[in-house]
């Protein structure tokens, strides 16, 4: 392959879209090609100078009245709004009650999740050190009935330094540190129980929290980083999947 | 599909939808307004979301609903003035210059992106900021996984270019 040819892999390679053999093609053509390593260098400098451009979140209200579908920013969306709104209400109003008992259970969950942040200091931050998801993975099998996804983000600056069990509300849950720089990040995972709102981020006496949810796992991430980094924290660890 | 409430299905990608829009938009206010549409249509498609994935079904239906408010509004005076965002919070290790130089990249970065003709900045944020898959953009802006990749091999050229002109490679094709 010229370098020439090799021009147009550079996209598909930093993007990871290449098949296995290409990209090793490519990669064995960049180790002795000065020019083709300078400008796979430019491209990865540049994707990480994009992603450190602040995220732009839904603002709460948003989220509110999109969950609840009642708020009406003009005339002609009142009336579409009062459309949905009648739907949602038609569906039974049980469901504005569910949003509201959901937020006061995200709220009590948020908060025990910074206490066991806080408390793991004292009592322990980590039963298993490594920052080898191969170990750390196999390691809570027999101590949970679900295996948590583990992923060592290193690469993307959060070098992973372990696990533990923890318990929060009575349930043995999964729980991974991190680092950045000289912050810890703990991650706290347990099998979707539909008690919390799918999509949570908060800040809690200084310590920012995100929760999600994915392939049925609920999780949470606190730490007292900030904020962008913890965003770029969940993206990295949302984007860990192989 | 049965047990998956619009709720939990859609709510998880708010943050996705708001960013894309806002990107498209350019402007908090004009970004909300896209995404209450969009979950109106969101809401009215749902039961015809079958097993593809929700985040890339919702952000096709947020670029619907700004395409269908910019034609009817196309009368209207393209609103230039800049939303302050949230800076980004500084970074503690960094001494007071280093800051000031972290900050005025990421401004520098953020209107760079901002400056992109439009076909060129989605796919730039969904690449970047949402890890789109070249097959997941495709299905979203609804071209071919071949121009996804030129168009990105063409953003960031000019991205660079608009950087620092020294970066540029000066092969933009």
């Amino acid at each position: 392959m010229t370098c020439h040819e090799l021009g147009r892999l550079i996209d598909p390679y930093v993007d990871d879209e290449l098949g296995p053999d290409e990209a090793a093609r490519f990669a064995e053509h960049v180790e002795q090609c000065e020019a083709c390593r300078r400008r796979l260098d430019e491209r990865e400098a540049l994707g990480r100078l994009i992603r450190a451009v602040p995220y732009h979140r839904a603002p709460e209200h948003l989220r509110q009245s999109v969950m609840t579908s009642r708020r009406g920013a003009g005339p002609r969306r009142a009336i579409v709004w009062a459309a949905a709104a009648m739907i949602v209400i038609g569906l039974g109003s049980a469901a504005g009650f569910r949003v509201w008992r959901l937020s006061q259970a995200t709220s009590a969950i948020a908060d025990t999740i910074v206490a066991r942040h806080v408390d793991a200091f004292t009592t322990g931050l980590i039963s298993v050190p490594s920052s080898d998801q191969h170990t750390v993975k196999p390691w809570f099998q027999g101590k949970l009935d679900f295996s948590p996804p583990v992923w060592d983000l290193g690469a993307a600056g959060f070098p992973l330094l372990g696990g533990r069990v923890d318990t929060v509300n009575g349930r043995k849950v999964a729980a991974l540190v991190y680092q950045r720089r000289l912050h810890m990040i703990s991650v706290m995972i347990w099998p979707l129980d539909n008690r919390t709102a799918a999509n949570d981020a908060r800040t809690i006496r200084g310590f920012h929290e995100r929760h999600w949810v994915e392939d049925g796992m609920s999780i949470w991430a606190v730490s007292d980083v900030n904020d962008s980094d913890l965003t770029e924290f969940v993206r990295a660890f949302r984007s860990a999947h192989p | 599909m049965g047990q998956r409430s619009f709720e939990a299905v859609v709510v998880p990608h708010l943050d996705a939808a708001f960013n894309y829009a806002r990107w498209l938009a350019g402007n908090d206010a004009d970004a909300e307004d896209v995404v209450q549409d969009a979950a109106v249509r969101a809401f009215r498609f749902f039961s015809s979301l079958r097993g593809e994935d929700a985040r890339a079904w919702l952000l096709t239906i947020v670029r619907h609903a700004w395409y269908a408010r910019l034609s009817s509004q196309r009368a209207r005076a393209v609103s230039t003035e800049y939303d302050e965002m949230a800076d980004p919070r500084p970074d503690e290790s960094l001494g007071p210059e280093a800051l000031v130089m972290q900050r005025q990249t990421v401004e520098r970065v953020r209107r760079a992106v901002d400056q992109l003709p439009v076909d060129f900045r989605e796919v730039i944020v969904l690449r970047e900021l949402e890890g789109l898959s070249y097959k997941e953009i495709a299905a979203v802006v609804g071209i071919p996984t071949g121009t996804v990749m030129s168009r990105l091999a063409r953003a960031r050229e000019r991205l660079l270019a608009m950087l620092d002109p020294a970066l540029a490679t000066g092969d933009a094709s």
